[in-house]
């Protein structure tokens, strides 16, 4: 048991990491299984995580409230973002929300409340390992639950084949708008207990840069895989630590192993059709 | 004629024993202190990589010399056998608290490091909950030392060097309205545009314009030609090495010929090799000079250079005073993670590449700023 | 001041229009974001400034790297993209696979030069700035003017009038129906790429000169700069990537004008959101959208 507790008191922060992506992993996949190529994950991330900080640092509340209502927030900014983006597909989609997640990341930068591009420290430690990976089997059970109604079919149906969902009566932009309000909700959670492990929050934490990371833990995982994007995220956070010995090559290690497995694994990857002839 | 033979020898003899009372003092420094033949590491955590890569790479140069100077005996650390081990966080914030945590465990005595104030900001608390002491040598920002009781610094913030700057030009250049332009997507840079702004308001200057550039922007045609047409007295530049580089140049060729004056992020000879004759004038806040004559700092530029083929910018000569104040330290005998802090509050002064430092009761450094003025393309001091 | 501003916008669009136009070639035909193509634009700035370090002369140099850059988009598209296609992989995969490569060219490129910034000048280019009136500029942003305008021309004519373009437009309507008719699909793929990359490369060692300075990092920014030119001027479209350059150069300069600079890029982003709302295809953009 000793030799677990001091694994455990030299690696906590990769473990804490490890379930921390896994869960914006999930965040994602949720979208990208009903074919939404939504990638604002990390805006509605740094949304809850500031809130949830400015909450904890202001006005001293605990985790659990400022976690919730901080995923509250990027649910509805989640919600928000679904409406003007109704008609967009494939690269469009990607192109609009990445949009919309820089400009998140630019009010964070110009605000004050948010500390600006100084950012917000001090933030207190109270997500420990047990919270980030309570929240992340309940999620993980909830989304098993909910793989297993009708709508969870719904989904499936509008990412194979839109006109034939809607023709079977599918409300099509209500799966797009519920799948993304689920994603930002997650993704929220994550924030919250992000910013709550870290000490210390900036704007340049939620951008593009993350936004990239949180896109190819899902696609080396598998998209429409729930647990196989889960298990990229741990992999692919596990990996620069796993690889320090290689020094200044874990770079190009990086951009290889991205590239082989896009190119010779494509479980998980085939067969899915996110993009459509109009 | 013996005189001018023995004039001639006596000037050989000279020449033959200058080289040598440079080396030999060297090579005879390694004395056996109290902690001799104990094994020290010291954890660095530097950005090598990624977006903070400029100044990261320069404090691993500054390192790797440290170890080799270690083994040839240029730095004495009083006989234990002392070493800094380098480890690159990626300019990633995980991997930076993933490397706190390391040496947190493995042993480490002290963690010198990182790279940004972000990180520390990230980092430092993990060393605090775990005893461990903290030397930044890079990181200015507002708040980083009252992270923790063990937290200290050997670089200059912002806050410490921009008051003398603007005292000083002030007192020559005689100013009355100022134009800044800083960049406010970068932790550093927009503390180095707010502190200017306070203490230029507080020495009775008007600020005429104020514009902003995010870190990368290569194009400042547009802010420029704003505060041309502001007229200011002086120009203050917020910004790193790279942006005050480009913003210089550009001033020039727009034919603005206002008094410019920046912080620590212009101290770096980038600066005069890529503005050329547009930076002569340009006054620098700083808090190292590469010509300054303190201890070993011109041997230090000469092996840096020598091993390097570029020379070290202040990123790098603050590294390496963090590395000579550990040496020190460890020449004093001290040797584990529970007596650095102690050594740290305790110490009086040490002698630096920086000049001599010591320590505020705040864990701040208390070291004198540098006023330089680039001229003919190098530092000088200002006047 | 406003006209001297109105040039400097001009000038910061023509550095981006340069970007785009091979951005959106890719695009247009294949329906792929290449985010490799900002590495491209790096890696033959580094070309060029290498070899005219090792003595050749610019007028040897310059098109050398460009070649080489039109080269390595072939050799991107050999390995990131065809084996794609090949098994009908949807788009975001060869986004992710353009992920791939671009840290790739990255950590390659930071292999060989390192992290820091290097000087890219040229004795003749270094002379006094011009003067016309009250405006001042410098002959490199007159030359990247010109060749922005230059190669948006040519490769309009090229694609309408000689047989080549007339392969890329059909690729770019109906792959199928275009190998039906005969054309060589790789092959044209191919060119497309060549000819993409290789204006990247014009615009990596322009923007090199423009600026001085040849980095590694020297694409991320004009990256998504150019998403927002792309989308602006209609993907797929030439003649828009141009136009929209100097739409958002125009649009960055002027917030900088009405004291807006914080927010100059969320401006830009806003446009590229409220285009993709709005009007999906953009300015010029002749693909009908797939909507609802």
């Amino acid at each position: 048991m000793t030799v677990l507790a001091e694994f455990y008191a030299a690696h906590s922060k990769l473990i804490d990491q490890v379930g921390l992506d896994a869960l914006l992993a999930l965040s994602l996949s949720i979208s990208l299984q009903a074919g939404q190529l939504a990638l604002a994950q990390a805006a509605f991330m740094g949304v809850a995580a500031y809130i949830s900080a400015i909450l904890a640092l202001n006005a001293h509340w605990s985790l659990l409230p400022a976690m919730l209502v901080a995923a509250l927030c990027s649910t509805i900014v989640a919600g928000l973002l679904a409406l003007p983006v109704r008609r967009l597909r494939g690269i469009f989609l990607a192109i609009a929300t990445i949009a919309f997640g820089e400009i998140v990341r630019i009010v964070a930068n110009n605000l004050q409340i948010s500390g600006g591009a100084e950012g917000l420290s001090g933030i207190p430690p109270d997500a420990t390992t047990p919270w980030i990976y309570g929240t992340l089997i309940l999620v993980a059970i909830g989304l098993w639950l909910f793989s297993r109604t009708k709508f969870a079919l719904a989904i499936a149906l509008v990412r194979e084949d839109e006109n034939a969902a809607r023709s079977v009566g599918v409300d099509v932009g209500f799966v797009r708008f519920t799948t993304l309000a689920m994603g930002g909700a997650i993704a929220g959670l994550a924030g919250a207990l992000y910013a709550h492990s870290n000490f210390f929050i900036t704007p340049a934490d939620f951008g593009f840069g993350r936004m990239e990371q949180i896109l190819v833990w899902c696609v080396i995982g598998g998209i429409t895989s729930p647990l196989g994007a889960a298990i990229g995220a741990a992999l692919l956070t596990i990996l620069p630590e796993a690889i320090r010995f290689l020094a200044d090559y874990r770079d190009f290690v990086n951009g290889a192993i991205l590239l082989v497995v896009v190119l010779f694994a494509p479980r998980g990857l085939a067969g899915i059709r996110l993009w459509r002839r109009g | 004629m013996k005189r001018p033979a023995s004039y001639a020898l006596a000037l050989a003899l000279t020449c033959a024993l200058i080289p040598a009372a440079v080396v030999l003092p060297g090579l005879a420094a390694t004395t056996k202190g109290p902690a001799a033949g104990k094994t020290v590491k010291i954890g660095v955590i530097a950005d090598v990589t990624g977006s903070a890569a400029v100044y990261g790479l320069q404090q691993k140069d500054a390192y790797e010399l440290a170890n080799d100077d270690l083994k040839s005996g240029l730095l004495d650390a009083g006989g234990a056998n002392l070493t800094f081990d380098v480890e690159d966080s990626a300019s990633d914030g995980n991997q930076v608290a993933n490397l706190f945590q390391k040496f947190t465990t493995d042993g480490s005595a002290m963690i010198v490091g990182p790279t940004l104030s972000g990180e520390a900001r990230k980092g430092d608390p993990i060393a605090v909950l775990a005893k461990t002491a903290v030397v930044g040598t890079s990181t200015t920002a507002d708040g980083i030392t009252s992270i923790g009781p063990c937290v200290y610094r050997v670089s200059l913030a912002e806050a410490q060097v921009v008051p003398a700057t603007v005292a000083r030009t002030k007192a020559v250049w005689k100013y009355k309205t100022a134009a800044i332009i800083f960049g406010d997507d970068n932790a550093f840079t927009k503390t180095d545009g707010d502190i200017f702004k306070t203490q230029l308001e507080k020495a009775g200057v008007t600020i005429v314009d104020t514009e902003t550039f995010h870190v990368g922007d290569k194009d400042f045609a547009a802010s420029l030609t704003k505060i041309k047409a502001a007229k200011p007295d002086v120009i203050v530049l917020g910004a790193l090495a790279e942006e005050a580089e480009k913003i210089i140049q550009q001033a020039a060729t727009l034919g603005i010929k206002t008094h410019m004056m920046g912080g620590n992020g212009l101290n770096s000879t980038k600066i005069y090799d890529y503005a050329g004759p547009a930076a002569a004038g340009v006054v620098v806040g700083a808090a190292w000079s590469i010509n300054g004559n303190y201890t070993g700092n011109t041997s230090f530029v000469q092996r840096f250079k020598k091993k390097y083929g570029v020379e070290p910018d202040q990123f790098g000569a603050q590294a390496y005073a963090a590395a000579q104040l550990s040496a020190q330290l460890v020449k004093d005998g001290k040797a584990s993670k529970d007596e650095m802090c102690a050594a740290l509050r305790d110490l009086r002064v040490a002698q630096t590449v920086l000049g001599p430092i010591a320590f505020d009761p705040g864990r701040d450094v208390k070291a004198a700023p540098v006023i330089l003025q680039i001229e003919k393309g190098g530092f000088a001091y200002f006047h | 001041m406003v006209a001297q501003q109105l040039v400097n916008g001009l000038f910061l669009g023509a550095v981006y229009a340069l970007f785009a136009i091979g951005y959106t070639l890719v695009f247009g035909v294949l329906d792929i974001l290449n985010l490799a193509h900002a590495a491209i634009f790096m890696l033959a700035a580094f070309a060029a400034w290498s070899m005219i370090g090792a003595g050749l002369p610019l007028a040897v140099a310059a098109p050398l790297a460009i070649a080489g850059a039109g080269l390595l988009g072939i050799v991107l598209d050999r390995i990131a993209f065809a084996p794609l296609r090949r098994r009908g992989a949807p788009s975001l995969i060869a986004l992710i696979s353009s992920i791939g490569m671009a840290i790739i060219f990255g950590a390659i490129a930071r292999g060989i030069y390192g992290p820091d910034e290097r000087r890219f000048t040229l004795g003749f280019l270094q002379a006094p700035p011009l003067h016309a009136g009250p405006l001042t500029f410098t002959i490199v942003q007159l030359v990247i003017l010109a060749n922005a305008i230059v190669f948006m021309l040519g490769l309009a004519w090229v694609m309408r009038s000689t047989a080549l373009g007339r392969g890329i437009r059909a690729v770019a309507e109906d792959r199928v129906a275009a190998a039906l008719l005969g054309i060589d699909l790789e092959r044209t793929i191919a060119a497309t790429f060549f000819i993409a990359s290789a204006l990247g490369g014009v615009a990596g060692i322009l923007t090199a000169l423009q600026y001085n300075s040849v980095q590694v990092d020297m694409g991320g920014q004009i990256e998504l700069k150019g998403l927002a030119v792309i989308v602006l001027g209609g993907m797929g479209s030439i003649t828009g990537a141009v136009i929209g350059g100097f739409v958002i150069g125009m649009v960055e300069t002027l917030a900088v004008v009405f004291g807006l600079s914080e927010w100059r890029d969320a401006i830009s982003y806003g446009v590229m959101f409220l285009i993709l709302i709005l009007r999906p295809t953009g300015l010029f953009g002749k693909r009908a959208l797939r909507t609802a």
